[in-house]
């Protein structure tokens, strides 16, 4: 036996040790609990406490009469959360909801970089079928989930695919940009009001604080949902489109291709306001396959053009009123003033054809039948300068400025356009001929031929067209009116008589519209048969009603449909009658405004 | 001579109670930590049960004639052996080790019946007659007899317990007086394979140190030359050595350096571990009130981790009443191997303090983030029955020599 079995220095050493290792870990507790308490404390609860995003219900879309035109539906969204999903899944997703193969793996390699915990949502407003399927096999579909969302509810009896435009998932190109505001997933105004007024529709999302454990799952809610932030709606907005108007112009462009634009003219609100053909919006609201869209990207007809602000036309005879204010104001021309038109002009080696032999002709006359020689004789005099300065007055050559991104500005020739386009001798003073006309490289759009429309109503005074009447903080239903841009082209008065009273008989008198004439709508307007290279003529028309005290102004331009007074004045006609007749005035007004204080 | 003895004399009450509290601890934070879980609810009861039998069979020993701990020594080493080839043979694989009989519902932990098999057969060895632990044969035997069941535990294999008997077996040798050169033949070759873990430059290092301290030795050139080769032959079989560890061992050993670079993986108990102690704060979260612990950030959480809940429910406090009840328990072991009446029992004694400081030491060290997340229980408090009535077995076999401190044979 060693003489050292069990000596006092040994056992002091065991003694040291347990008494060192205890002090050291008093110590490590003391540091962790005392010193770093509030630090693990903070990382404790970062780990169980989640934030639940609710997106906020969108604004709803009234009509000036309070009628909605886009509501909000609550629908059901299926999701992906990779974190717990397997993609071997997929083929039998995709079969369920109808996509292509592989078109789940599409979807989530786009949002690869985020983070594996966020559920994506792969269909929305999926049918409840859908959801019944899942509820059956939720035990076998791990990492897949539904949920309950709001979405835009398009049932309301207008399309207005052009003016609402769609909302759709944020593209990482945008949310890159916005990350504050934005996040994986959310809707976003991508075309039309939707896009314009996407800062006030939107709301705020409310937040849920859950408790969560180690798989993430929820456990239940944090504080009983002290700490929770409500959700708040975002702005109604209220549109100077008329409802009864708007569906008449829709239906009346149901099998044709062209727009109407329907202006208020003394405010420049909207009241109708068509592209056609269109698409449905409801398309868009469910997540996409890429194929559809394709189809509609693809289609000769291009539904997804906005033709009303973005479709280029000749305003054919409908723009002889630009010349005839351009000449009065310039004093080339009075009311005594006559032209005799032989059936044509001639101007250099070119003969200029008119449509019929209207002998002496004054400027009532030129209007009411719509001669073209006069025209043609009076843009000479006037010159291509003088002419462009008119046309541009009344808003053609750029933007309208209307409240949607999408607008193109025309095309209104002048000295400097044909220099660079043909060269500083590469074009005639001929060229100016058939433009008094409006034929030629004179390009305008619909929204461009309404403000036009308008300005002659109301004798040069209107202001910038617009779709926003006024909007309704949701939380305090206060209502804010929006303030017109006003205009004013300062041509005088005895001018615009002379033109109004032309246009008014072209429907009124012997003209080229007395097939809409209707003494209680009392319109006044000017038809047009635009030419162009592609096929049958575009058939146009502009005006407004009543004309004594306009309260509408109207440009339609059907495509390939031939004659302005056959197949564009009716249309016009019947989307004045339905905004200035109304049956039942005003007795609904408040009715769906109330509603939306459900919604 | 009869001796009156009043009640302390014959039962330890320092030992008992401190015992009893740690157990009364563990089964609050097992409760706390099973509770509404979807496989480990019934741990609780379960654990209840086991606390009930661990007392009856503590009495048992308690109870036993003096002389029979030592009668058992060799036998119960042999049983202890032959469960340890059987299990690798027959066992049950739980987490990855084969570690475990299965005995109609419950389980049982060979390894957990061979510490109490081991600590006899080495105090039986190192006390018989006039051993010499620092004969170099004397000194082989009873590494031999730590060896083999260490190396029975590796092959499970559980790196944990195996760690736990090799303290086990260095601090009894320790305790019977080995010699600082004797100290420097046993430790040398894990020095170096520890040194090897830091490259081929610490390795070189320390075998000059190795050479320098056999020419301070000055010991004859046979023995220096064999120590000197055992210890090059160790540092070059690390690589080997290292590859029989798990990659979930391998990672664990990596994640203690670096908690933070994986956090959902190898570090990720570690790290929940740390969040759950450190936001108990002064007091605690309160009894059930956990969220790590409720929320299950922990998995197996009242196995080894069980300090965890009592850091976060009770606090700096509870944390602390807890290490002092170990810490009581700790000096009052020493106190007894003082005192006992032979040095068999001494070293008994010595062997169960090992037993429970080591396991103590590296539990709470892993829950703390002082050391590598080793997965051994913490005596009295983890759930588990073999361990939960071993450990009992081994307060009964220490209370047994404190009442027979002062009979005569």
């Amino acid at each position: 036996m060693s003489e050292n079995f069990g000596s006092l220095a040994r056992k002091r050493i065991l003694f040291i040790i347990i008494v060192g290792y205890v002090a050291i870990s008093i110590v490590q507790l003391f540091s962790m609990q005392i010193l770093n308490g509030p630090v693990y404390n903070e990382r404790s609860n970062e780990n169980s406490v989640k934030p639940i995003y609710q997106t906020a219900p969108r604004g709803i879309l009234f009509d000036r009469y309070g009628k909605v035109l886009v509501g909000n539906k609550p629908s059901f969204s299926l999701r992906i959360t990779p974190s717990e999903y397997n993609d071997t899944l997929n083929p039998y997703i995709e079969s369920i909801l109808g996509y292509e193969k592989g078109y789940l793996a599409k979807l989530l390699k786009a949002s690869e970089s985020y983070s594996k915990f966020i559920p994506r949502r792969i269909a929305k407003d999926v049918d409840f079928k859908v959801i019944a399927w899942y509820e059956e096999n939720a035990s076998k579909l791990q990492g897949v989930d539904y949920v309950m969302e709001t979405q835009r509810d398009y049932s309301f009896g207008v399309m207005g695919a052009h003016m609402f435009g769609y909302t759709k998932e944020i593209p990482s190109s945008i949310l890159q940009k916005r990350k504050n505001e934005y996040m994986m997933g959310d809707e976003i105004g991508f075309s039309g009001i939707e896009k314009t007024y996407e800062d006030i529709l939107r709301g705020k999302k409310g937040i849920n604080y859950v408790l969560v454990d180690s798989r993430q799952k929820t456990i239940g809610s944090f504080k009983e949902g002290k700490e929770d932030v409500p959700t708040i709606k975002g702005y109604d907005l209220i549109l100077g489109i008329d409802k009864d108007a708007q569906k008449v112009a829709e239906e009346s462009f149901k099998d044709k291709r062209g727009a109407v634009v329907a202006i208020e003219p003394s405010t420049g609100e909207i009241i109708a306001f068509v592209s056609a053909p269109e698409f449905n919006l409801n398309d868009f609201a469910t997540v996409t396959s890429s194929k559809k869209f394709t189809e509609l990207m693809q289609d000769k007809d291009k539904p997804m053009l906005n033709r009303a602000t973005m479709g280029y036309y000749s305003p054919g005879s409908t723009f002889k009123m630009i010349s005839a204010i351009a000449a009065l104001e310039e004093g080339l021309i009075d009311t005594t003033s006559r032209i005799s038109c032989p059936g044509g002009f001639k101007y250099g080696d070119h003969f200029f054809k008119c449509l019929h032999t209207h002998g002496s002709t004054d400027i009532y006359t030129s209007i009411e039948k719509s001669c073209n020689t006069f025209y043609y004789s009076t843009v000479v005099k006037l010159g291509l300068d003088r002419w462009s300065k008119y046309s541009k007055l009344f808003g053609f050559g750029h933007k309208s400025g209307v409240d949607i991104s999408e607008e193109y500005p025309g095309i209104v020739p002048s000295t400097e356009y044909y220099n660079k386009v043909y060269g500083k001798n590469g074009w005639t003073k001929g060229f100016v001929v058939s433009l008094g006309i409006g034929q030629g490289e004179l390009s305008v759009t619909p929204i461009q031929m309404a403000q036009y429309a308008a300005l002659i109503a109301n004798y040069g005074k209107s202001a910038k067209p617009h779709f926003l009447k006024a909007y309704v903080d949701t939380k305090t239903n206060k209502r804010s009116e929006v303030q017109p841009k006003y205009i004013n082209v300062g041509i005088s008065k005895k001018t615009f008589d002379v033109v109004r009273k032309a246009m008014w008989l072209v429907v009124n008198g012997a003209g080229t519209a007395v097939n809409i004439k209707d003494p209680k709508l009392n319109i006044a307007g000017k038809t047009g048969t635009a030419q162009n290279p592609h096929g049958k003529d575009h058939a146009v028309f502009v005006g407004f009603a009543p004309y004594d005290n306009p309260k509408i102004a109207i440009a339609v331009i059907v495509e390939n449909a031939g004659f302005g007074s056959t197949a564009a004045a009716p249309i016009a006609r019947d989307v004045i009658k339905a905004y200035l007749i109304k049956e039942k005035p005003s007795e609904i007004k408040n009715q769906d405004l109330a509603l939306s204080k459900i919604r | 001579m009869k001796i009156e003895y009043h009640l302390q004399d014959r039962f330890d009450f320092a030992v008992f109670i401190p015992v009893l509290g740690l157990i009364i601890f563990g089964l609050l934070a097992i409760y706390s930590s099973t509770l509404n879980h979807p496989v480990a609810s019934g741990n609780f009861s379960k654990q209840l049960i086991f606390f009930f039998v661990g007392i009856f069979i503590f009495f048992i020993v308690y109870s036993l004639p003096q002389q029979t701990i030592k009668m058992l020594a060799i036998p119960s080493y042999l049983i202890s052996l032959f469960f340890l080839i059987a299990v690798l043979v027959v066992g049950k694989t739980i987490y990855g080790a084969k570690s475990w009989f299965g005995i109609g519902g419950f389980g049982f932990q060979p390894s957990e019946f061979a510490k109490l098999g081991t600590i006899f057969m080495l105090s039986y060895w190192l006390t018989y007659k006039s051993r010499d632990i620092n004969n170099f044969k004397d000194l082989a035997v009873s590494l031999a007899i730590g060896i083999v069941p260490i190396f029975l535990i590796l092959l499970e294999p559980d790196m944990g317990t195996a760690i736990v008997f090799a303290f086990i077996t260095l601090v009894m040798i320790f305790w019977s007086g080995i010699s600082l050169f004797g100290i420097f033949v046993v430790l040398s070759p894990g020095i170096v394979v520890f040194s090897s873990v830091f490259g081929k430059f610490a390795l070189i290092f320390t075998l000059l140190l190795v050479l320098a301290a056999l020419f301070f030795f000055k010991k004859d050139l046979f023995n220096s030359i064999v120590i000197f080769v055992v210890n090059l032959a160790s540092g070059f079989f690390f690589d080997y050595i290292f590859k029989i560890l798990k990659p979930h061992q391998q990672k664990r050993i990596e994640s203690f350096i670096d908690p933070l670079a994986d956090p959902l993986g190898s570090g990720y108990n570690a790290l929940q571990a740390k969040v759950a102690v450190g936001s108990g704060g002064l007091f605690g979260k309160g009894f059930l009130q956990g969220n790590q612990t409720q929320l299950r950030f922990i998995p197996q959480q009242w196995t080894d981790f069980i300090y965890c809940v009592i850091g976060e429910e009770f606090g700096f406090i509870g944390s602390v009443i807890v290490i002092i009840l170990f810490l009581i328990l700790f000096l009052r072991l020493l106190n007894i191997a003082n005192t006992a009446k032979d040095n068999f029992s001494v070293l008994v004694v010595v062997g169960i303090l090992t037993l429970y400081f080591v396991h103590f030491a590296l539990n709470i060290g892993m829950n703390l983030g002082i050391t590598p997340v080793i997965g051994i229980p913490l005596p009295f408090l983890s759930y588990g029955g073999s361990s939960l009535i071993i450990n009992m077995i081994l307060i009964g076999i220490v209370l047994n020599i404190y009442k027979n401190r002062k009979t005569h044979t």
